[in-house]
C-alpha cells in the first residue's frame, strides 16, 4: 500500500504527537523522529512507528513523528489515523 | 473548527472587526501584520481574541499570543493548525517567520533556525532537511570549479541588454560566475521563460553557469516584500530593510560558501526603491568582516560587493520594468533595441501572446 497524499494527524500540543506522512518515490519508508523525550523514549517511539507501518504494509512514504510527550496509546492512535488518511483514496 | 482542549475556540478570521482585533494583538506584541494574508486563524475565549497566526503561501507568520495567555498551549495549537492546513495544501517545504527574540520558542516546536537578524526577523523551517539538501545541490554544481567565484542574483523579468551587460562585466572579472535566478513564480514572465532567456542570452560566455535560485534566495520565505508593490503599507522601508537583511544573511552564511563565491555583482538601481534598499543592505552585510550582531560561527566569509552603473541606451537606464512599461503602453516595437536578440525573438513568438496580454492588463510591480 503506497502513501497517496500528504496528511497529518495529531498536534504539537503538550502530551500529543504530530504525525506527518508525505509520499515518496519508490517503496521505501523514511522515518524522522523528533521528541522532547528522545533520550528516554526515542527508541520505543521508533519501534512503535516502524511496527505499525509494517503491519499496515505502508510503503513509498516519509513519516515524520514530532512527539510532545505523548503516551504510547496516543502515539498508536495518531499513527493509525495518519496511515489510514494517507492511503485512503 | 472547535475546542482546542484549553477552553479556547479556534476560528478562521473573516470580518473587518476580527482583523482589527488581530492587528491590536499583533501590535501589543510588537509585531506588524504581514501583508498578503490568505488564511488567518484565531483562538477565542468568548469574544476575546487571545492568539492568532497566519499562513501566507508556504510561510507561517504573524503568530502572537496575548500576554495573559502565555504558556505553550495557545502558540502550539496555532502552529499545529497552520501546519495541518499547509500539509493539506500539498506544501512540503514549510517556513516560519518570526522575530529573533521569539525564535527559540518555535525551535521547541520542531522548527530549525535558518537565519536571524539581530533585533530583527528570524526565518525557521519545519523539520531540518530543507537547507541541507539545497546546499548539497549547490556544492555539486560547484565541484571542480575554482574558488573565488562570483555571483549575481537576478529576476530578469524579462532578460534585457542591461542584465546582459552586468553578466558580461561580472564574468570578465572572476574565474567563474554563477547567475542565480529568482525561482518563485510571482512575476509576469514565468520562471521557465525567464530562465530559458537568460540561458540563451548568455550561452556565448564560457565561464557562466545559470542556476535556479531555489527557496532560499529572494523568495516568499526570505524576502516576502520583494513581491509586493513598494507603495503598499506592508512594504514600509523598515520591513523591506529587515527582509533584505535576512535574505543577505542567508546568502552570506549558506549560499556563498556552498558555491565558494567571494564576490557578488549588482547593478545600481535608479528606479525601484525595494531593490535600492536591498543593494544598500548588501553593502553593509556582505563585505564587513564582522557584520554587526551576527554571531561569529554563522557569519561566513566576507564577500566583496561590486556595483556596476546601470547600462544605458540613449541616456536612459535599461531595466526590465521599463520594458514592461513599454509593453503595457502598447509600444512593443521600441523594446527591440533594449533586449538581446533571443529575448526579442521570444517576445514576438506565439508563446509570448498570453504574457504580453497579461502585462497589458496588470499594474503589478513584477
Amino acid at each position: 500500500m503506497k502513501a497517496l497524499e500528504a496528511v497529518t494527524a495529531g498536534s504539537l500540543e503538550s502530551s500529543d504527537v504530530l504525525i506527518t506522512i508525505t509520499p515518496l518515490d519508490g517503496e521505501g519508508v523514511e522515518y524522522v523522529i523528533d521528541s522532547i523525550v528522545i533520550k528516554q523514549f526515542g527508541k520505543r517511539i521508533r519501534q512503535v512507528t516502524e511496527e505499525m507501518t509494517r503491519q499496515a504494509g505502508l510503503g513509498g512514504a516519509r513519516i515524520h513523528v514530532q512527539d510532545r510527550g505523548a503516551l504510547e496509546c496516543t502515539l498508536r492512535a495518531r499513527l493509525e489515523t495518519a496511515i489510514e488518511r494517507s492511503t485512503a483514496s | 473548527m472547535g475546542d482546542t482542549g484549553f477552553g479556547l475556540e479556534e476560528r478562521i478570521l473573516h470580518t473587518k472587526d476580527e482583523f482589527a482585533q488581530r492587528e491590536a494583538l499583533l501590535r501589543s506584541r510588537g509585531l506588524t501584520p504581514p501583508g498578503d494574508e490568505e488564511f488567518v486563524i484565531g483562538l477565542y475565549e468568548g469574544e476575546m481574541l487571545v492568539a492568532t497566526g497566519a499562513l501566507v503561501r508556504n510561510v507561517l507568520q504573524g503568530i502572537a499570543v496575548d500576554v495573559g495567555y502565555e504558556g505553550e498551549g495557545a502558540a502550539s495549537a496555532i502552529v499545529s493548525s497552520l501546519l495541518k492546513r499547509a500539509v493539506r495544501r500539498g506544501l512540503s517545504q514549510i517556513f516560519l517567520y518570526t522575530t529573533n527574540e521569539e525564535a527559540s520558542r518555535f525551535e521547541a516546536l520542531g522548527f530549525s533556525l535558518i537565519a536571524a537578524v539581530p533585533r530583527g526577523a528570524a526565518l525557521l523551517e519545519w523539520g531540518s532537511q530543507g537547507i541541507g539538501t539545497y546546499l548539497e545541490s549547490l556544492r555539486a554544481i560547484a565541484i571542480g570549479r575554482l574558488d573565488h567565484s562570483g555571483a549575481v542574483v537576478v529576476n530578469c523579468n524579462p532578460f534585457t541588454l542591461g542584465h546582459r551587460a552586468l553578466i558580461e562585466y561580472a564574468s570578465s572579472r572572476v574565474p567563474w560566475l554563477y547567475v542565480l535566478v529568482v525561482e518563485e513564480d510571482r512575476s509576469l514572465f514565468p520562471f521557465g521563460v525567464r530562465f530559458q532567456l537568460i540561458r540563451e542570452g548568455t550561452a556565448d560566455l564560457p565561464n557562466v553557469t545559470v542556476i535556479k535560485g531555489g527557496p532560499y534566495i529572494i523568495s516568499s520565505a526570505t524576502f516576502p516584500t520583494y513581491f509586493v508593490r513598494p507603495d503598499r503599507e506592508e512594504a514600509s522601508q523598515r520591513t523591506v530593510n529587515m527582509h533584505a537583511a535576512l535574505d543577505l544573511a542567508i546568502f552570506r552564511k549558506y549560499v556563498a560558501p556552498a558555491l565558494r563565491v567571494t564576490e557578488r555583482f549588482v547593478g545600481t538601481e535608479p528606479y525601484c526603491s525595494t531593490t535600492s534598499i536591498y543593494n544598500e543592505t548588501m553593502k553593509r552585510i556582505l563585505p564587513s568582516p564582522e557584520p554587526e550582531g551576527f554571531d561569529l560561527e554563522s557569519r561566513g566569509v566576507p564577500i566583496a560587493v561590486r556595483e556596476m552603473p546601470r547600462f544605458e541606451i540613449d541616456g536612459a537606464a535599461v531595466s526590465a520594468s521599463k520594458i514592461r512599461d513599454l509593453i503595457r503602453e502598447g509600444r512593443l516595437p521600441e523594446v527591440e533595441k533594449l533586449v538581446p536578440r533571443t529575448t526579442w525573438e521570444w517576445l514576438t513568438s506565439e508563446e509570448a501572446v498570453p504574457v504580453v496580454e497579461k502585462i497589458r492588463n496588470s499594474d503589478s510591480r513584477h
